[in-house]
């Protein structure tokens, strides 16, 4: 058993030996995503688990905007307190900047189709809105294909919990660091909410 | 697990005392790794001190994910010299607890007389934790113990490690640590298998294990591991323990010593999806090891070779969070030296033991638990002796079986209450006078009330 810690000594030094960067805030953000957000976001920011939306292909000034925000505590819904405001906390504007470019540069998640009637629901509301109840359409702001634009988010390929997750933060006021989304989601109901996210995660 | 006290049955035949009665109990939770990450609890733990699939992440991580100011230095070429923690990573954690058994105990020194049911421990166990990042790449949990059955200060788990991202999907890491399984992400094995990991430290418990179970912690160890995490799913560990009790010297004096180094390895394999995740995995030990205690660490040996299965499962909502784990250890004992000189009954015996374990948690706030356990192995005589009141075995069978069940309230994510109760149906080989003395098994059943807190 000696070679083994011959073997685990020559580890050690050879990982060792690669070198560390000079200071956290000169971390390459492909470091930075891979060794520590991946851990929730996934590699290349797909992630698993629908608590942790996906980065990937995400706008580069929504990431900015909301890594802002939990570092100023400005978005503290539920989730956003227990993860993010310790992890943005010391993120200088250089490694967010560098850290929205990564993620934007990614290959979106693809859409997953569901349930067709909810579909059909979702796409009406995404599309035309719901003029009843004074809700507008979410094409108008993020997009025909739900890719986004600038400060408003993609939402094609996010995790269709997640959306529901953000719209009842909205909603119940746990999330306040959109003003427009507040306004929006004021009168829908759950089960418009889940078709609406529904049919903008599939796109 | 606190390693202070006893010495197991089966490594240590002679000693077999009533005071002797085991202290289990786990403690991975630690609040220097909230306020080191700025993470909540709930990052890492569904309640402390199972981990979630991101707490399993940090641990193989090496502890290090940071968001602290720093302390920092740098060499004029820039290279980094030095990256601390502004606050030192320290945390203490403080047990209360009270046991009652079915049956008081009887006396420890008068015969025929009996011992006060229902103890006070204040505290159960009290420890300091040293847990974080010590440089970048490397971090540790420390725990040191004062142990309220011993009333003695003693060193606890240790782990410390060096992990790196070679890159997305491959996490490669050293563990240095004093406990076979402790460096385990899941908690299906047994140093911190879940949902029992504390139990009484003074009601009786079975008194056979097996090496993975307990036996090599108890004999005192370090260990070294090198593992790997590929695509989050695949998990592989290679290592080796060592003897490393607190002694002078190795020699004579020394009880249950490693012949060499005892090799540890692990295999698991995790899926994700949604909220959901899966784990099943295999792992083992092979432990060469002279009984010591009077007999000279030369000559033949007895050979412990342990492999063993686990599984778990968990799921965390927002609400509900269902957990469910299991662990089967098969443990083929080849005793040379012990059965030489006339200690065991057998050249080789076995040793089995399977447990399963479901908890069910609500907003992390109120929870439930409820699990089965069950050892069974070689009818030993010589090995398994009668005679000691509440220890002994009558039968000279290792066998036991029971089931737990327990509540849990959690006001804040670092605090604690559970009331645990445990049923036996065979203890120490029989549900009947299973001692020699005419203690039943169910005379064992145990209620606990544990408080306990980490800040």
């Amino acid at each position: 058993m000696k070679w083994f810690f011959a073997l685990a000594a020559a580890a050690v030094l050879a990982t060792g030996a690669s070198g560390v960067p000079a200071q956290p805030s000169e971390q390459s953000a492909t470091e930075l995503a891979t060794g520590v957000c991946s851990a929730c976001h996934g590699p290349k920011g797909q992630s698993i688990s629908s608590v942790f939306p996906n980065l990937a292909g995400q706008q580069a000034n929504y990431i900015v905007l909301q890594l802002d925000a939990f570092r100023s505590h400005e978005r503290g819904d539920p989730n956003a307190r227990a993860y993010m405001w310790g992890m943005a906390s010391q993120l200088s504007d250089a490694a967010i900047k560098g850290l929205a470019d990564y993620y934007a540069a990614q290959k979106p998640a693809p859409g997953e189709v569901g349930d067709k009637t909810v579909m059909v629901e979702g796409a009406k509301i995404y599309d035309e809105g719901i003029a009843a109840q004074g809700v507008p359409a979410c094409a108008s702001c993020h997009g025909k294909d739900a890719q986004g634009n600038g400060a408003f988010p993609r939402l094609g390929g996010q995790h269709a919990d997640y959306l529901v997750a953000q719209l009842q933060g909205f909603q119940t006021g746990t999330r306040v660091n959109a003003p427009i989304m507040t306004a929006v989601v004021r009168t829908m109901s759950p089960e418009q909410i889940r078709a609406a996210a529904a049919y903008a995660a599939s796109k | 697990m606190s390693k202070l006290g006893w010495k197991r049955v089966r490594m240590c035949a002679c000693a077999v005392t009533v005071a002797g009665a085991l202290g289990s109990g786990a403690a991975q939770a630690v609040p220097s790794y909230a306020r080191q990450t700025g993470l909540a609890c709930e990052a890492c733990h569904t309640a402390f001190p199972e981990l979630t699939p991101y707490g399993r992440r940090f641990k193989l991580n090496g502890y290090t994910i940071d968001n602290l100011p720093q302390v920092s230095g740098i060499s004029p070429n820039k290279q980094e010299t030095l990256l601390l923690n502004q606050l030192a990573p320290l945390s203490f954690m403080f047990q209360t607890s009270y046991t009652r058994t079915k049956s008081a105990m009887p006396d420890s020194t008068l015969p025929g007389e009996l011992a006060k049911n229902g103890q006070v421990l204040f505290p159960q166990q009290a420890s300091l934790f040293y847990a974080g990042r010590i440089a970048p790449n490397l971090g540790a949990f420390v725990q040191m113990t004062y142990d309220g059955t011993s009333g003695t200060f003693g060193w606890d788990n240790t782990d410390i490690r060096y992990a790196r991202s070679i890159n997305e999907n491959l996490l490669l890491g050293l563990s240095l640590n004093n406990n076979p399984t402790v460096q385990d992400p899941w908690n299906s094995t047994p140093a911190w298998q879940t949902p029992f990991d504390q139990r009484s430290s003074v009601a009786p418990s079975p008194g056979a294990v097996t090496m993975l179970d307990g036996g090599l912690v108890d004999a005192g160890v370090a260990g070294l591991s090198m593992y790997g995490y590929l695509y989050n799913s695949v998990y592989a560990e290679f290592g080796g323990y060592h003897s490393a009790p607190a002694a002078a010297q190795l020699d004579s004096t020394s009880t249950n010593v490693v012949n060499n180094l005892a090799p540890y390895w692990r295999i698991a394999y995790e899926h994700q999806w949604g909220r959901h995740s899966w784990e099943i995995g295999a792992y083992g030990v092979v432990a060469k090891i002279h009984p010591g205690g009077g007999i000279a660490l030369s000559g033949p040996t007895n050979k412990y070779e342990d492999w063993a299965l686990d599984s778990q499962y968990q799921y965390i909502g927002d609400d509900h969070i269902v957990s469910v784990s299991t662990t089967y250890i098969d443990e083929k004992q080849t005793l040379d030296s012990t059965y030489g000189a006339g200690a065991s009954t057998n050249a080789s015996d076995r040793l089995k033991t399977f447990r399963i374990g479901t908890s069910y948690l609500y907003q992390r706030k109120y929870g439930a638990a409820l699990g089965y356990f069950r050892t069974t192995g070689s009818s030993d005589a010589l090995l398994y002796p009668s005679g000691a009141p509440v220890v002994g075995f009558a039968n000279g069978s290792p066998n036991s079986n029971g089931w737990t069940g327990e509540l849990d309230w959690l006001p804040y994510q670092n605090l604690k209450l559970a009331l645990q109760y445990t049923g036996y149906s065979k203890f120490n080989g029989a549900s009947s006078n299973y001692d020699g003395n005419g203690r039943n098994a169910s005379d064992n059943d145990t209620s606990y009330l544990l408080f306990w807190f980490n800040y």
